[in-house]
């Protein structure tokens, strides 16, 4: 019953704001635009609201405390448009932290720059996004990307692990790359294929981009078998991303597979789908698993999960680092002005719970080991999970399709 | 080859079977119910909070959820149809709003997150050296049977006679002594429960999730269209029809473009004839 | 009562509401019901005239939409060649969809006209080097950075749409259209060329709606594949449903009352749809000839 719960959460942010008696500086608020009744959205919500409230009984920022404002973008642009206005004009919020869906903020980006004020994105992959940045400065320095790494650096996360995992410990130098056919996929597919090439020796000797509302996927998995491929690489962000899976699981199909698969990204994907999961291999930021990424990951999700009862998603660490990044520029310009607080941002150093965080010149988290880096997490036996790339971070082995043994 | 041949036979029994009762009741109350989807997602949703969340057996939550649909459709029929039934507008706007509200009340329980019910079983078959999802085989089965009880209670049986009267001429139908509205009323009940039953035997595979009625409605359009508003041997003939090019454009062009062939279907049929493949000529 | 005095009236605190409304979100929610009672008010021609119900008058919105966001982020053409440019490309789109579709009729033109706005979507979606698929087309330039002026412009448009449409369903042309839907095969008989009606009921109902997408695209700044979705068609039918067919300014008015209840509701959160169509099933079931029409109809009676 997550609409109850969405609700619950609506009614704790608001009790956060304003505690303690007497006259107290006015609130920073924190206006959070995302599509809210999704786990990725609802995940914002959470990792900002620990943060918040860490932040709030330490004293808040500059002696004043947080209150976080959400607004939800349901997925689509329009309402995701009219979600900015609202924050930015009727609510008067100081900052933005949110966003997912790579359509929407970029349909925002012109109100919020208009708006002059602070986006800390922790959702949407699209490199377009901070683009706008390079390319205008002037009018968009407002924008940052916290999380995740953009969708070239997911590629070549994509190309490492099926050059390091892939090829080298299950063998496989053909590969199949199956994804939805929308435009996400069209920023991680060539750089994928770039840093393959760049690599060499692995084949893809079949790629196919499928409509998200198809039905059958017989076809498709029958054809990658036939032409020889032995790994799959799924590109999947979508609900219909579970037809897929249970369309791999009940055909048995005796080809391992691992790539980008959002919904599996979820605690109980596995369970809701009794279990197809098992086998896969699925891209995690920000793994929900005891692995020290950072020395901050294990400690954000110990207290997420004590006080949620639910692990993190990728944009609960994000958003929750967001609040501190934000926190440390204001509080070396000493006030909330964007002009002002803008160059401090410009300047981070943090070690988050997703990452090293530090900006490249185009307000983009940068990619690679030191700083933000990608992970393979496994669905296992009991869908339980076990991080099986890098080796560095690995919790555990991979383990062969229960078909394939 | 072989694989389209099996595979899209399957497909065909599932469109069938939402079809079917599309068409029965625009045949009989010229009625085009846009909430015919919902009573897909209904099936699904009913046996989803039987089996899964109250512990329900398998068979009988999946039973149950086909009954308590047909018993909505009833409702359905009976609050927002009949008193609708002189505005073609007036019925399409309601079902669809009608659609729109069930989606709501779905999500307001379950949200956006996509369920899964178990499926009957999950072994494989393999027939003629294709791999079939045990689910879908059941699912093939099942439809084949129930297409088959339907097709003879339409045309053995007196009450089958009825509907035939009635889809042909409602007016001569009354005074031929038929229950017009009794017939009406049986016509909705059997097509909520054939998409129920649709739902129940294909969601397992596939997606469960509050706006999982559109698709099943789409579908149920191209078929119904393509053979012809009102015909039941045209229903099963383009189900066919569909489920096959589908699966032939799925496998020897790509799953990029499948999606449109319902669509385009529904299109170059109404320009080109209207009436469909086996409907009766429509006045123009 | 005469018969105008309550138009001027709502025309005049329309224009009054800058003034009152201060805050640019709500000022922009204004600005956008604007197009929304246009549009309805251009479906009401084709569809409460003539007994044409289009399911898919989103694929005229769309077109203007999509034709002024391309010409202007891709060849930086001016909002006003765009959005007329747009106006032009639908009243093409318009004839061609009509010649085959108009002489359908019933469910069968509803249909028809369904598909076509589905396959117009889908397109969108799969042309995505031009169209910029489910990210649609963003950057479009703003039709004023003053949100007072962006309103003016789009309640001048529906001012003018609303008048121009309900003083062409009140000439002999709009007889005839109505004679059509009474009895099609009469007026054939009579020697009227009813196709030549048709379309043109037809295309003076695409045009308006394909100038306020593209109107839409330049206050959103953006364009995405929901504007050809069969929701916004389905919306654009509820609003004159709900407003009253057959008579223009119910239409418009029906657009109104809707972006209002939507507004309304969203605080309501995730609910907001659920009441949303809770109260809209009891209001079609109660008043299908449209809340505002019977309403007019009873004060002008009282």
């Amino acid at each position: 019953m997550r609409r109850w719960g969405a609700l619950a959460i609506v009614a704790a942010l608001i009790a956060i704001g304003p505690s303690g008696a007497g006259a107290q500086a006015p609130l920073i608020k924190v206006g959070v635009p995302g599509p809210l009744q999704l786990a990725v959205g609802q995940g914002i919500l959470y990792g900002l609201q620990l943060a918040a409230g860490e932040i709030n009984a330490a004293g808040g920022i500059l002696g004043r405390k947080l209150t976080v404002v959400p607004e939800d973008e349901a997925e689509n642009p329009e309402i995701g448009i009219a979600a900015i206005r609202k924050l930015i004009e009727s609510n008067k919020v100081d900052v933005l932290i949110g966003g997912q869906t790579s359509g929407v903020t970029l349909a925002q980006l012109p109100v919020i720059s208009r708006g002059k004020i602070v986006y800390l994105g922790v959702g949407a992959a699209s490199p377009l996004i901070t683009d706008q940045v390079r390319k205008d400065y002037a009018n968009f320095k407002y924008i940052f990307r916290v999380t995740p790494v953009n969708s070239t650096y997911l590629g070549f996360a994509l190309a490492d692990f099926v050059d390091e995992f892939a090829k080298t410990e299950l063998k496989a130098t053909k590969i199949a790359i199956v994804g939805e056919n929308l435009v996400w996929v069209q920023g991680v597919l060539p750089a994928m294929e770039r840093r393959l090439a760049e690599k060499q020796g692995v084949q893809v000797v079949y790629k196919e981009l499928f409509d998200v509302r198809t039905t059958d996927f017989s076809p498709m998995f029958a054809k990658a078998r036939a032409a020889g491929a032995q790994f799959v690489v799924p590109l999947m962000s979508h609900a219909s991303s579970d037809v897929v899976v249970k369309a791999y699981a009940s055909l048995k199909v005796p080809v391992p597979w691992g790539g980008i698969d959002v919904k599996q990204q979820e605690a109980d994907a596995c369970e809701k789908l009794g279990g197809a999961s098992v086998g896969e291999v699925v891209l995690f930021g920000s793994p929900p698993l005891k692995v020290a990424v950072t020395p901050k990951s294990i400690p954000f999700l110990e207290k997420y999960t004590d006080r949620f009862k639910r692990a993190p998603v990728y944009t609960s660490f994000g958003a929750y680092d967001a609040m501190y990044i934000y926190k440390a520029a204001v509080e070396k310009a000493q006030t909330l002005d964007p002009e002002k607080v803008i160059p401090f941002l410009e300047k981070t150093d943090y070690v988050g719970a997703s990452a090293h965080v530090v900006f490249d010149e185009a307000h983009d988290v940068r990619y690679g080991p030191g700083y933000a880096v990608e992970t393979m997490v496994q669905w296992q036996d009991g869908c339980k999970r076990a991080l099986i790339w890098p080796r560095s971070l690995a919790t555990g082995k991979y383990v062969p399709l229960a078909w394939m043994r | 080859m072989v694989d389209v041949l099996i595979l899209g036979a399957i497909n065909s029994a599932v469109y069938a079977m939402l079809a079917l009762g599309f068409t029965l009741i625009f045949g009989v109350g010229r009625v085009v119910n846009l909430a015919h989807g919902s009573f897909y997602a209904m099936g699904v949703y009913i046996a989803y909070t039987l089996v899964v969340v109250l512990g329900l057996p398998l068979i009988v939550g999946t039973t149950a959820a086909v009954l308590a649909v047909a018993g909505i459709g009833l409702a359905m029929d009976r609050v927002l149809i009949r008193p609708l039934r002189h505005s073609v507008l007036a019925v399409l706007i309601i079902t669809v709003v009608f659609a729109l509200f069930v989606e709501q009340v779905i999500f307001a329980f379950y949200g956006y997150t996509s369920r899964n019910i178990p499926s009957f079983t999950t072994n494989t078959l393999t027939v003629l050296g294709v791999t079939v999802a045990g689910q879908r085989a059941i699912a093939f089965a099942a439809g084949v049977i129930a297409l088959s009880l339907v097709w003879l209670l339409v045309y053995r049986t007196r009450f089958g006679s009825a509907i035939l009267a009635v889809s042909q001429d409602r007016e001569a139908a009354t005074y031929l002594g038929i229950d017009v509205d009794h017939v009406s009323r049986t016509v909705m009940v059997l097509s909520a429960a054939l998409a129920a039953m649709a739902g129940v035997l294909v969601a397992p595979v596939l997606v469960v999730s509050p706006q999982m009625w559109v698709l099943p409605l789409i579908k149920s359009f191209a078929v119904v269209i393509l053979g012809g508003l009102g015909s039941i041997p045209g229903s099963l003939l383009a189900s066919v029809l569909l489920g096959y090019s589908e699966t032939a454009v799925s496998r020897f062009v790509s799953s990029t473009l499948t999606e449109l062939i319902p669509l385009v279907l529904i299109l170059v049929t109404l320009l080109v004839r209207p009436s469909g493949l086996l409907g009766r000529r429509i006045e123009l | 009562m005469s018969r105008t005095a309550p138009g001027v009236a709502i025309l005049v605190a329309l224009a009054l509401v800058p003034l009152a409304v201060r805050d640019r979100y709500f000022l922009s929610v204004f600005t956008l019901a604007n197009l929304y009672a246009a549009i309805a008010a251009s479906w009401d021609l084709l569809s409460g005239y003539t007994g044409r119900e289009n399911f898919g008058h989103a694929v005229f919105i769309g077109t203007g939409a999509y034709t002024a966001a391309l010409l202007n982020t891709r060849l930086h053409l001016s909002p006003v060649l765009g959005i007329a440019a747009g106006g032009g490309a639908v009243v093409a789109l318009a004839i061609l969809v009509g010649v085959p579709t108009l002489r359908l009729r019933g469910p069968y033109f509803a249909l028809a006209t369904l598909a076509v706005a589905g396959i117009m979507e889908r397109l969108a979606l799969l042309l995505w080097p031009l169209t910029g698929g489910e990210d649609g087309v963003y950057g479009v330039q703003p039709l004023s950075l003053s949100a007072p002026t962006t309103y003016y412009t789009t309640l001048a448009f529906m001012a003018i749409v609303v008048l121009g449409l309900y003083w062409a369903t009140r000439s002999e042309w709009g007889m005839v259209l109505r004679a059509i839907r009474a009895n099609e095969e009469a007026c054939e008989a009579s020697g009227l060329n009813v196709t030549v009606y048709k379309m043109g009921a037809l295309v003076l109902s695409a045009l308006p709606a394909g100038l306020a997408g593209g109107l839409y695209a330049h206050v959103q700044e953006h364009v995405g594949p929901a504007v050809y979705s069969a929701a916004l068609s389905v919306t654009v039918i509820i609003m004159t449903v709900i407003g009253g067919i057959g008579t223009i300014y119910g239409a418009a008015a029906g657009g109104f009352l809707l972006t209002a209840l939507g507004e309304v509701l969203r605080g309501f959160g995730p609910y907001r749809l659920l009441l949303f169509s809770a109260i809209l099933l009891p209001v079609i079931l109660f008043w299908p000839r449209g809340v505002v029409v019977q309403l007019a109809g009873r004060l002008r009676r009282g």
